[in-house]
């Protein structure tokens, strides 16, 4: 083979998208096959999707109603019409086609190394379920009676109602992780404590301080910040320093949860004030901010504080706002510019902010911190250098969203895994969280754009009275006609057209040229197959020719054969061969009459 | 004295399915186009297709040598493998196919409109070699729109067609895929009734199943109707060697009768 065709192979082989994951898959930190359960939902089998689903998520029905879903916003559907309902087609099938009966529980063979796990949030959960799977002691350390971290004591009930949480966590017991609850790492055992007594340790806390800016009067009575109240509320629907009339300063979905929250205890006056002067600038998502008013919130957009206004008594009395003018500067810098010539005063008794978590250190003051307060550790391991102690999630300051912190644990998993092993922690990580995807498709502006599916909702005068859950999901009809919408994003264009590609490749072209190139012994037929239509080539975003590729390997074979092809069935073209150029079969005749030059002798 | 200037160089699939469209062919580009010669040999694509590719440039060079024989400065084909193996092979002469040059000469005389009358319509495959080569493409459906016949336009046609089935010798080489691709294109037509404007293409779609015809038919013959008789799937290979000798006949009888 010459040069020049093993460079056109390799060439393919590196460039080729056949292989590459969907937009959403990549945008997944889990990577999840949105691609392939979606379509099973398309096509009803519900069953399948969910059973797909729980091949790389343990909590299906968690993310389904809570994931932000980055998968969504990077959904190619979004280019014609809407994205693809991701989380409700995945909360579907959980709900309604998953069975606890059916759960796998097998784990490989007991290992005697220990692992203990600080934090029962989503990063912690997931690195205990993934380390248990392969065999070790692991165990989870909480200083909460209940599981779950901020999915449970920080998103509201009525958005994540708690038996699910229960119930899906309940798999970790299930494989043998053991709890112990109720201790607060610090103060009931110790970080050296837990380094002396097990083999490794993974630090998944989270961060649950909630940040308080230093306007005046952040210290009255009655101030409070948001993480404080959604815990509370969250184990006991109760806030009782709260006051009748509050407003929650902030313009994410902590704040928006926080003042629906406060919305259903008793019949508060609700007020949210944040910088953004629409919703759609703000960082909650739009129907966050639209069911938030639908059950009485009065936002305030636009505004930012300037004091905290008290009595006597340092009580809370009112909060004077001034106009925010803009946000960010160019640069995309937090930087917010104010018209103080334009003010209001809200009178309120009680302030929440909820401007942002960091992390509660208390306990922690023998790991390395970063300059935000953040567990310092090596970005590609999640070690902590020098230590077996491993840090995830929220706390590492790499992840915000609950897909991210499972991610992350994950991550933290696969390093211990490899220490215990003595593998190398540092190959082959490139693709552990979400990534850009190699693949670029081109859609047809054709395609009909049908509505994506909206969940339905309980009424707003309803749900302010409680906290069980808003919003109540989706029907069959709806799952497959949301699912028949995906637009099966792939290249493998090609191989969709040509059927000798569909019948001697893998994936896609690039499986097979990469076994040539390993040097496996490739069926002559293959090359022989190939029409030499071109037409892979045509179709190829890259215009890979595959043919000549084939081309070349004829030749190879034909060189080795003496001269000749290798298929049976050609034995017939030389035949046609010879007798299409023998003198019995060709004439040669000038237009008539004829002048013609006499045969030359030696013409080869 | 009329001096060759081009010649006519049918191939071997057109005269092996029917030696009598290159006997008409010749008479008529005699007629319309006086210094017109023709060779008969085959281009040797197949060899190269095989991947014999000292032979086939042993093979190429027979048939450059007849061409410098006759001075022609143009060849005229009717097979697109030709059309593509000559236009690399024989830099000197300009190479023309038959389907562009029909638009400027004109439809042999009596025969436009011959098929408006038909009661059928013909699904057009287009070849795959000269995908790239829209003036022939126009050329072909010029040759249909004056002839009078209704074209069906598939769903892969012109730059987008897919090959026929044929090409790079598979038949031979894997017979049943060969066939199952035969089958799709030919399927993807809704008539029964399909033209080509390549034997073996024909002979391909008349595997698939359908009732094809070489456009030479067209040109040549008709009108044909739903109750004309079809040529079968192909001749069989001493029934095409007959065929090909007596185009070899046909030529030496056009291009001696002054
Ligand atoms: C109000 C709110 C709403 C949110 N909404 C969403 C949403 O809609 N979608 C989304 O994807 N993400 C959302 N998030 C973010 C998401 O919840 C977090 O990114 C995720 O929970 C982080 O997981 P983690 O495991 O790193 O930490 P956490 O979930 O915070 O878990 C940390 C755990 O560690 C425990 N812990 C802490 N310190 C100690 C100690 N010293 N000893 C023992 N135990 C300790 C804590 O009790 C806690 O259980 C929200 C967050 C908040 C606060
Ligand atoms: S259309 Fe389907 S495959 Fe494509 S990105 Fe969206 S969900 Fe993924
Ligand atoms: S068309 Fe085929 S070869 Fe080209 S990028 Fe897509 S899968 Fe790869």
């Amino acid at each position: 083979m010459t040069e020049q065709t093993i460079r056109t192979m390799q060439e393919l082989i590196d460039g080729c998208m056949g292989d590459a994951a969907p937009y959403c898959q990549a945008a997944c930190p889990m990577h999840t096959d949105v691609r392939g359960y979606v379509n099973l939902i398309g096509e009803g089998r519900f069953g399948e999707a969910i059973a797909l689903i729980r091949e790389k998520l343990f909590l299906p029905a968690t993310l389904g109603r809570i994931c932000a879903h980055p998968c969504e916003d990077s959904c190619k559907r979004g280019e014609v019409g809407a994205p693809m309902a991701i989380a409700a087609l995945k909360r579907f099938v959980a709900d309604n086609y998953d069975d606890p009966a059916k759960w796998d529980t097998a784990i490989e063979s007991e290992k005697p190394e220990s692992v203990a796990i600080i934090g029962s949030g989503p990063a912690g959960a997931q690195a205990a379920f993934d380390l248990r799977r392969k065999g070790y002691q692991v165990t989870i350390i909480d200083r909460l009676p209940v599981v779950g971290g901020m999915l449970r004591v920080g998103i509201p009930a009525y958005r994540l109602p708690r038996d699910i949480i229960e119930l899906e966590y309940s798999l970790l017991k299930a494989i043998g992780v053991q709890f112990r609850m109720n201790t607060h790492v610090g103060t009931d055992v110790t970080m050296e404590e837990l380094a002396e007594s097990y083999n490794a340790v993974i630090v998944a806390v989270g961060a649950h301080t909630g940040i308080m800016p230093p306007v005046p009067g952040h210290d009255a009575n009655g101030v409070f910040d948001a993480v404080t109240l959604l815990r509370d509320v969250s184990m006991t629907e109760r806030f009782d320093a709260l006051g009748s009339r509050v407003l929650v300063v902030g313009g994410g979905n902590v704040a928006i949860d926080a003042a629906r929250s406060v919305r259903r205890l008793d019949d508060r006056v609700v007020h949210l004030a944040c910088l953004e002067c629409n919703a759609g600038c703000m960082p909650a998502h739009d129907w966050e901010v639209d069911e938030a008013l639908d059950e009485g919130v009065s936002m305030h957009q636009g505004w930012g504080i300037v004091s905290i206004n008290t009595d006597r008594m340092n009580a809370v009395e009112s909060v004077t706002l001034k106009r925010c003018i803009s946000v960010f500067d160019a640069a995309g810098r937090f930087a917010p510019v104010y018209d103080d010539g334009e003010r209001k005063t809200i009178a309120v008794d009680s302030v929440v902010f909820a401007i942002g978590q960091k992390v509660d250190g208390r306990g922690l003051d023998s790991l390395p911190r970063t300059a935000r307060g953040h567990i310092a550790v090596d970005e590609v391991t999640l070690q902590i250098p020098g230590t077996s102690i491993f840090a995830a999630g929220d706390a590492t300051g790499h992840s915000v969203i609950a897909v991210e912190a499972m991610a992350e644990g994950r991550k933290a998993a696969r390093s211990v895994y490899r220490m215990f092993r003595n593998e190398n922690m540092r190959e082959d990580r490139d693709f552990e969280r979400a990534y850009k995807t190699a693949l670029e498709t081109e859609i047809s502006q054709n395609y009909v754009r049908t509505p994506r599916v909206t969940s339905r909702l309980r009424r707003a005068s309803e749900r302010v009275g409680d906290f069980a859950e808003v919003d109540l999901g989706i029907e069959d009809a709806q799952a497959l006609a949301e699912g028949g919408r995906c637009l099966s994003c792939e290249c493998r264009n090609c191989v969709k057209e040509c059927l000798m590609l569909e019948r001697y490749t893998d994936t896609c072209p690039k499986d097979l040229f990469q076994k040539i190139l390993n040097g496996e012994e490739i069926d002559p037929v293959i090359p022989y197959s190939c029409n030499m239509c071109s037409m892979c080539t045509v179709l190829c975003p890259k215009n890979y020719r595959m043919q000549d590729v084939f081309m070349e390997m004829r030749k190879d074979l034909v060189a080795q054969t003496g001269g000749k092809s290798p298929m049976k069935g050609h034995k017939a073209i030389y035949m046609h061969q010879k007798l299409g150029f023998s003198k019995l079969f060709n004439i040669t005749r000038a237009a008539s009459p004829a002048r013609v030059a006499p045969k030359k002798e030696t013409v080869r | 004295m009329s001096a060759t200037t081009r010649v006519f160089f049918p191939g071997c699939s057109l005269p092996s399915y029917n030696p009598e469209l290159v006997e008409k062919t010749l008479a008529f580009l005699k007629e319309r186009l006086p210094g017109t010669g023709s060779i008969l040999k085959c281009c040797g694509k197949p060899t190269k297709a095989l991947g014999q590719m000292d032979l086939f440039q042993e093979r190429y060079a027979d048939v450059q040598q007849e061409i410098d024989r006759l001075e022609a400065d143009e060849i005229i084909v009717a097979c697109q493998s030709c059309y593509l193996t000559m236009k690399a092979c024989s830099p000197n002469q300009k190479v023309t196919s038959l389907w562009t040059l029909m638009p400027e000469i004109g439809l042999p005389e009596g025969m436009t409109g011959i098929g408006a009358d038909s009661d059928i319509t013909f699904a057009l495959h287009d070849s795959c070699p000269t995908r790239d080569e829209s003036d022939i493409h126009d050329g072909v459906r010029w040759i249909m729109r004056e002839l009078g016949y209704e074209i069906e336009e598939l769903g892969h046609s012109r730059g987008l067609t897919r090959c026929c089935g044929f090409g790079g010798m598979v038949l031979p080489a894997n017979p049943e895929l060969a066939r199952e691709i035969m089958e799709r294109r030919a399927q993807e037509a809704k008539s029964d009734y399909m033209v080509t404007y390549c034997a073996a293409c024909r002979m391909s779609m008349a595997i698939g199943g359908k009732k094809a015809l070489h456009l030479l038919d067209l040109v040549f013959g008709g009108p044909w109707t739903s109750e004309s008789t079809y040529p079968e799937v192909g001749a069989n290979p001493i029934h095409a060697w007959g065929n090909r000798y007596r185009a070899k006949k046909s030529i030496k009888k056009i291009l001696t009768t002054v």
